[in-house]
This record gives C-alpha cells, sequence and structure tokens, in this order.
C-alpha cells in the first residue's frame, strides 16, 4: 500500500423493520437487509473513500487491494490532512429490558394496531402508527491494528392524528424512540394525547408573527440548542470557514444561563460506543456558562482546528464519517415552570417540535412548534398553531433570561451531508426575551 | 439478472405473484473544503426488493446483498402473511414499451478526473466574485434497474446522473448552488458564478419593516414549499385517508386558472424520466390541475385497486424497505411565462425550514434566503432577515405569474411565481 498513511474500514451489517398501521390496516410488516462497508484511505494528498454493498465480511486477504483502489481515488486531492493522536475507548452499550427481536412480528403489529385504535375517538378522521426497529453490528478496524466492534437495536414508533371539520385539517403528532428495548407496550395514552390535540388544533388560532417573549418548551428548547448552536459548533463547518463561531471560542455568545453540551456517551438515542472513527466518545461543553469552550470534532478537525475533543465523527451506515451532533441539550438551570411563564408575563408559550433548519455560515435559524398558547398575565390561555421562530446565533443566547430545573430528552433524526443518523436533543424550559415569532394570524 | 430468474422461479411455488426490482450503479464523487479537494469517494450501490402478494396480502423485503435473496425472499413471505388482505387484480402484464432510455447518456463516464474538473470550473466560476469557496461537490453515476415478475413482465432500463453544487460566504452572508441533469450538459463555472454572486450580492443587507409585500420566489423556494405541502396532498393514498385537504375537489378550482400542474414521465433527458413506473406501469402523462382546476390524483397498484381505479404510473422506491410508494416522476408547474421583476417585489432565492410546514392544513412560516428587493428587472438591495408566512394552498390561488427561467429543481420542473400581497415578519 505504497503512499497510505492510514486506513480505516467501518462494516455494518443488519437488518431494519418497519410496521405500518394506517386506519387500521397492516399496510406493511417488513423486514429488510443491509450490509454496507466503508473504506477510507488516507494518501499524501487526502481521503480517498470506497463505499461498498453487499460486503459481507472484511476479508482480510482482500484489503489491500480494496486499501490500494481507495488511495487511488484520492488522487485528485490536494489537502494535507493532520489527525490528531487517537484516545480508544468504548462505553458498554445498555441493556434492553425487552429484545425487539424477541418479539415477533406479528405480536407487534398486534400491539401497535391495538396502540392506533385508541387514537380513534370521535371528530378523528385518520389514524397511522409508523414502528421501525433497526438492528447494527458494526465492526471497526484500522491500518494500526485497532479492532473494535458493538451491536445497537434502535427501535420506536411515530403516531399521527388527523382531526377534521368542515374542510380543516388538523393533525397531532407522537413519537418515541430508543435504545432500551421494545418501547410500544402501555403507550395508549400517548396516542390518545395526539387524537385530543389534534381535535384542539381545529379551533385553535393562527400565531401572529412579531417580536415577543416566548416560553419554550423542553422538546423545542431542545431542538433550539440542536439547531442554533450545534450545527455550528461542528468544526469541520468551522474549518470550511461556514459557521459564525469560528474564533470565537472564549467569547461570551450567550448569558451565563447558557450551559450546551453534546455527549455521545449519554445512554440517550444518540448513543454511540465509539465514534465512527474508533475514537472514544465523552461529553464535550460546547458553551460553558455562555462562554464558546469548545467544538464538536472528528480527529481531521482537531487537528486542524483545535478546541474539543474528538469522538464527534458519525456516519450512517455505508456512508463516510462527518462531524455530528449525538445527546445535545442544554443543562438545567433553577427555575421552575411556573416561575418562568409568571416572569414572561405576555407573550407566548411554544410546544413540540415539526423539525427546524440552520444556516451557520451566514449564522440564521429556523424551527417550528406544533402548537402554543398566548401567555397572559402570567397564565396560558389561547391555543395557536402554526408558529416558528427564528434567530440569529450570535444573538439568540443572550435573549435567554431563564431556564428551568428540569431537563427532558427528545429523539429524532439529523439530516447533513445526505445522511441522517438518531439525535436526541434536551432542555428545560426556556424563557427568551425579544423572540422572532413566525406566524400569519393576527391571534 | 440470473437473479431475477432465480427469485421469480423460485418465489412462484410460494406466492400466488411475485415481483423483483435490483438496482445496480456505481458513481464517483470528489468534495472541496475551501478551493481545495479534501476527499474523493468511488461508490458501489446495488439493492434488491423482492414484492409476494397472494391472496391479496402483499409481502415485501429488500436486502442489499443480492446473493442473500433467498432469505429476503422467506422474509417477504413472512411479511405477506401479516398484511390485512385487499382487493387486488395483479401485477402488470407485459406490454411493448420501447424506445431509447430517457435518462441515460452513455456520455456519463464516472471518474475522478471528470468530477475533478467540474469543481475546479465551479471554484474559478465563484471567482469572479469577492467571496470565499467554503464547500461543494460533484458526481458522476451510472446504473441500470430492472423489473420482472411472474406474469412474464420484465423491463430494464440504463440511468445516469451528474450533479455539482457550491457554496460560497461572503462576511455573514452565503450563497449557494447546484445543477442536476441525465448529462454533462451544464456549465459549473456558471453555478460557481451563481454561488459567488448570491453571497457577494447578500452583503450589507437592510431590514425591512413587518407588513405585506409583492414576492418573487425562485425555482428554489417555490419548490421547497411545493415539496414540503402540495405534492404530498396530491397522493391517492393520503386522499383516501383523509390526510389531504384537496380530498373531494376534482373537477374544483384550486390554483389560479393561468397555472397547471402535472407529472410528465416522458421528458426525455430528465433524471426522473421513464417509460415504466417502480411496480412495472407503463408510465403516463398525469394531469393533476389543468388552467387552476384540480382533475387527477397520483395512484400506484395497491391504492388503485383498493379504491377502484387504475394505477396512473406514479409508483416510486421511496417507500420503507424498497417498497413502492405513490409519487412523481417530473412534476411540471406550467402557464404564461413573463418578466417578473419588472414591478417591484422582494425576491426569495431561498427558505430555511420548508419541511416545518404543515402538510395537512398548508400553514408555513419560513426564514429567508438571499432575499432582494427588486425593480425594473434588477436585483435593487439586500434585504438582511426576514420571514414569510402564508399558506401553500393559498399561494397557489394568488399566483400573479410564472417566470421565464424554468429549471429542474429534484423531480419539480418550474419557474420563478410571483406572489402579490404576502406577509413578512421584519428583522
Amino acid at each position: 500500500m505504497p503512499g497510505v498513511r492510514y486506513y480505516d474500514i467501518r462494516h455494518v451489517q443488519g437488518q431494519v423493520t418497519h410496521i405500518d398501521i394506517d386506519n387500521g390496516v397492516c399496510e406493511s410488516a417488513a423486514s429488510s437487509f443491509f450490509d454496507h462497508a466503508v473504506i477510507r484511505a488516507l494518501s499524501r494528498q487526502g481521503w480517498g473513500i470506497l463505499t461498498v454493498d453487499d460486503f459481507q465480511e472484511v476479508r482480510r486477504n482482500e484489503i489491500g487491494s480494496l486499501v490500494d483502489r481507495a488511495a487511488s481515488i484520492a488522487a485528485i486531492c490536494e489537502e494535507d490532512i493532520s489527525l490528531s493522536q487517537p484516545v480508544r475507548g468504548s462505553h458498554e452499550v445498555p441493556r434492553m429490558a425487552e429484545d425487539p427481536r424477541d418479539v415477533s412480528l406479528a405480536e407487534k403489529a398486534g400491539i401497535l394496531l391495538e396502540l392506533e385504535r385508541s387514537a380513534r375517538i370521535p371528530g378523528i378522521q385518520n389514524t397511522r402508527i409508523n414502528y421501525i426497529e433497526r438492528f447494527e453490528k458494526t465492526r471497526f478496524c484500522d491500518s494500526t491494528g485497532y479492532e473494535n466492534e458493538f451491536e445497537t437495536c434502535r427501535s420506536g414508533f411515530g403516531v399521527l392524528v388527523v382531526a377534521a371539520r368542515n374542510g380543516t385539517l388538523q393533525m397531532g403528532y407522537e413519537r418515541r424512540h430508543t435504545i432500551r428495548g421494545l418501547n410500544i407496550r402501555h403507550q395508549q395514552e400517548l396516542a390518545r394525547s395526539a387524537a385530543e390535540r389534534a381535535i384542539l388544533l381545529l379551533d385553535a388560532r393562527p400565531a401572529r408573527g412579531g417580536t415577543m417573549r416566548a416560553v419554550l418548551d423542553p422538546e423545542l428548547a431542545g431542538v433550539f440548542a440542536h439547531e442554533a448552536v450545534g450545527h455550528a459548533s461542528e468544526a469541520d463547518l468551522v474549518q470550511e470557514g461556514s459557521s459564525v463561531l469560528a474564533g470565537k471560542i472564549g467569547e461570551r455568545i450567550g448569558t451565563a444561563a447558557v450551559t450546551i453540551v453534546d455527549d455521545p456517551s449519554l445512554p440517550e438515542f444518540g448513543f454511540e460506543p465509539f465514534d465512527a472513527e474508533g475514537s472514544a466518545t465523552g461529553r464535550t461543553e460546547i458553551i460553558r456558562q455562555g462562554i464558546l469552550s469548545n467544538y464538536l470534532h472528528s480527529r481531521e478537525t482537531l487537528a486542524a482546528v483545535g478546541n474539543g475533543q474528538a469522538g464527534h465523527a458519525r456516519a450512517a451506515a455505508g456512508e463516510p464519517p462527518l462531524v455530528r451532533m449525538s445527546n445535545t441539550y442544554f443543562e438545567a438551570g433553577e427555575s421552575t415552570r411556573e416561575e418562568i411563564l409568571a416572569e414572561c408575563r405576555h407573550g407566548i408559550l411554544l410546544k413540540g417540535s415539526r423539525g427546524g433548519q440552520v444556516d451557520p455560515g451566514r449564522g440564521v435559524f429556523q424551527f417550528n412548534a406544533e402548537y402554543g398558547y398566548l401567555i397572559e398575565d402570567g397564565d396560558c390561555t389561547t391555543m395557536v398553531r402554526d408558529v416558528s421562530l427564528s434567530g440569529e446565533i450570535l444573538k439568540t443566547l443572550f435573549s435567554i433570561c431563564l431556564c428551568g430545573n428540569e431537563v427532558k430528552m427528545h429523539q429524532g433524526f439529523c439530516g447533513k451531508g445526505g445522511q441522517s443518523v438518531p439525535v436526541s436533543d434536551g432542555a428545560p424550559y426556556l424563557l427568551l426575551d425579544g423572540a422572532v415569532v413566525g406566524g400569519s394570524g393576527d391571534s | 439478472m440470473e437473479i431475477l430468474d432465480d427469485v421469480l422461479r423460485t418465489g412462484s411455488r410460494s406466492a400466488d405473484e411475485i415481483e423483483v426490482y435490483l438496482v445496480e450503479g456505481q458513481s464517483v464523487s470528489a468534495e472541496l473544503k475551501r478551493e481545495v479537494v479534501s476527499r474523493s469517494i468511488e461508490s458501489r450501490h446495488v439493492s434488491l426488493s423482492i414484492r409476494t402478494i397472494s391472496g391479496g396480502k402483499i409481502g415485501t423485503s429488500s436486502t442489499s446483498n443480492p446473493a442473500d435473496w433467498q432469505r429476503c425472499l422467506e422474509a417477504a413471505l413472512a411479511s405477506g402473511r401479516l398484511a390485512t388482505p385487499q382487493a387486488w387484480n395483479g401485477l402488470p402484464e407485459p406490454q411493448s414499451l420501447g424506445g431509447p432510455d430517457l435518462s441515460y447518456d452513455p456520455a456519463v463516464r464516472p471518474g475522478p478526473v471528470a468530477v475533478q474538473g467540474m469543481l475546479e470550473a465551479m471554484v474559478e466560476g465563484a471567482m469572479c466574485h469577492p467571496v470565499q469557496v467554503t464547500s461543494g461537490g460533484a458526481t458522476m453515476s451510472t446504473g441500470t434497474v430492472a423489473i420482472a415478475n411472474s406474469h412474464g413482465t420484465w423491463y430494464s432500463r440504463n440511468q445516469s446522473l451528474v450533479s455539482a453544487s457550491l457554496e460560497t460566504i461572503r462576511k455573514n452572508s452565503t450563497g449557494y448552488e447546484f445543477e442536476t441533469s441525465c448529462s454533462p450538459d451544464f456549465d459549473p463555472a456558471s453555478i460557481g458564478d451563481r454561488a459567488g454572486f448570491l453571497a457577494a450580492s447578500s452583503v450589507n443587507g437592510s431590514d425591512i419593516p413587518t407588513g405585506t409585500y409583492d414576492i418573487v420566489l425562485s425555482p428554489l423556494a417555490a419548490a421547497q414549499l411545493i415539496s414540503a405541502v402540495l405534492v404530498p396532498a396530491l397522493s391517492g393514498r393520503n386522499v383516501h385517508a383523509g390526510r389531504s385537504r384537496l380530498a373531494g375537489l376534482i373537477g374544483t378550482p384550486v390554483a389560479d386558472p393561468a397555472i397547471s400542474v402535472y407529472d410528465d414521465p416522458l421528458l426525455p433527458g430528465r433524471p426522473g424520466s421513464t417509460r415504466w413506473d417502480a411496480e412495472a406501469t407503463p408510465t403516463r402523462r398525469v394531469p393533476f390541475i389543468t388552467d387552476g382546476t384540480l382533475r387527477e390524483f397520483a395512484y400506484d397498484l395497491k391504492t388503485a385497486y383498493r379504491h377502484g381505479t387504475e394505477s396512473t404510473g406514479s409508483a416510486v422506491r421511496s417507500g420503507s424497505g424498497g417498497l413502492p410508494a405513490i409519487g412523481h416522476h417530473n412534476m411540471v408547474i406550467a402557464g404564461p411565462e413573463t418578466a417578473l421583476m419588472d414591478e417591484p417585489a422582494i425576491f426569495i432565492q431561498d427558505v430555511v425550514g420548508a419541511h416545518t410546514a404543515n402538510p395537512l392544513s398548508g400553514d408555513f412560516s419560513v426564514e429567508l434566503t438571499n432575499p432582494f428587493r427588486v425593480k425594473d428587472g434588477t436585483f435593487e438591495a439586500p434585504v438582511r432577515k426576514a420571514m414569510l408566512s402564508g399558506n401553500v394552498f393559498d399561494l397557489l390561488t394568488s399566483v400573479a405569474g410564472l417566470g421565464q427561467d424554468r429549471r429542474n429543481i429534484g423531480s419539480l420542473v418550474l419557474p420563478s411565481i410571483r406572489l402579490n400581497d404576502q406577509h413578512i415578519i421584519g428583522g
């Protein structure tokens, strides 16, 4: 392997099972199989990467030719890349209370049909449940002779409920995903709450846009941490020059109430025993008491940019690693929910999340709440719908006045570079002063 | 292709009908970090999907390892045993669907040097402006798609794809542009030029007060909102499930009379073009909205049989585990095209957060990317930051004009769209 300074191979095999229940009909309940490998070779000019489906297993006598092939692709690269010294280690995968693979597809479909029935209350015209279970066996090896492997099973479900009246449609949505085993039993109350909210939203008014005080519930505040801070702290973006957080380590970018952490070693939905480069994972404080403290790193970006630790390289099966968030959260403050609403006095409470997006170079983000309530004299009053929030990364963290005293994590999937990876976001209730709220109504 | 025969022969012993779908391909791509090529990627893709039907019960499975087709077939049969039985009138019979490949150009030969040349040209184009390139990518791919079923239907086609994109920045203003085609028929330097222009021209934008404005959505901005709301509302499955606001409105006006929306799978040279859909139904033009009036929804076989109608040839392989699902091939937004920016307006190049729109009600509220004040056909001044709120279904009825800049955005083909009296929240 002449000219190859380093190589690694990440091989992911597994099985994914989907069950789709739509208005009482089992539309599909099926399992599929995958077998992907990514071979990376670092030459003097840069990375050459080979991705292969149907890899089956790393056949040791073929590694040389695969690595040579990857290295030959790097001939067009022109970047002198250094890697930080590897820090190895692995966290134990949390035990599952009930392994989904021990429950038959038929039993799971039966549980989901029952769950879906519990959301069918008067006023509801469609109920749909999607279940997914993904078992992965990941093997990693590199040119230093290091090898490691782990197995994970992520599973969960989403309930979408549609309410209708006089041509108006509204939806309620709940989802729960986990790495701790089958989670579909005894969830009727959750499904029913989605249905009740869909019906309530039929009478909710569109929110009035403008600048106001806003209280974010833990789910939405978690998305806020992810969109407003997390992406811009990814050091590949910093290195490219497309993050407004570049060059700001040690600077105050928010109030002292703000501490934001990313921790792939946390046993939540974004858990990684070790990262996609074989690095040990651990807690990185991105912002500590309002001061930008660290970026999220791969070995390459740590060597190039500094400030932080590697262990934040992640990859979808069969895709090259990218610097990614995992479990990202605001640390708790001291205020109760009631104290936050009272301090807000007049404003808007935003709840639930339909996702968000950020332009980290421009430093502008947007995310959307599922619903909310006007806050009048410290009380939640009129329900509003279709309300979003936008802001500027370098200003918005100064608007956080109060942080609640209890962090809750919510699960989702994050897209970057065409790859989707499981993540969790967390936060307590937050009070923002001068939030830019989007809405088309006049409530 | 022997595998297709093996699957059909073995599967036919255990199911009334069987279908097998095989996608194989290779691609070469390269990525920029600033102006420098930092990594090059060669990929080989393969995916085999099997569908079995017995007594109206449909089973599916897929694998990225075709050699493992027997396990995949067993999983599909097991899946079928769990499915709720439904009305089913059979997989498509063979038809003569000859003709050249619609989405393939033999001139596309994936290779590192070819993608390197595209990257260099994009960087050169961007350097016409005082900007920094932050990232970019170029990909060339070729492949084949084959489908066969137990009725003797057997189709295959070649496909090719060339894509390139570039991101730029100047101060805190960003620019992004891209192109995708079946052929190497676009100018990468022009992508760089446009991305550079957007970043350079957006610097020192000023705020605008909250209020009502006439706006022009670029093809990209319009495509983002249409994809989030209108596309799912035209799916026959969503219509019959009660998840579409367009349900029950066939024959009634749902858009400005000047607007038509249709799927044209037979457009030569478009990435989505094909003579047969993802379950071997012959494709045809599907007129969703004609002169503002809703005419038709999209169906695959499963939904069509269930509701006593015919497939519109709209199946695509976007479902879980390689399952066919209702989609479209080349959705075209058409109407008289005129100059849109002679009268004052806010031009919007892109939006942040279109996927957070409410797909049922159509309500959205998005942040604007590269908004400009325009007048007399030129960009007058950048706007720093603003949000646009509204409803996608309402936008369709308030179209004030379509531009002369029609382009391909993903699977949509559309021009800029002018909309008057829209609600913008200033920065």
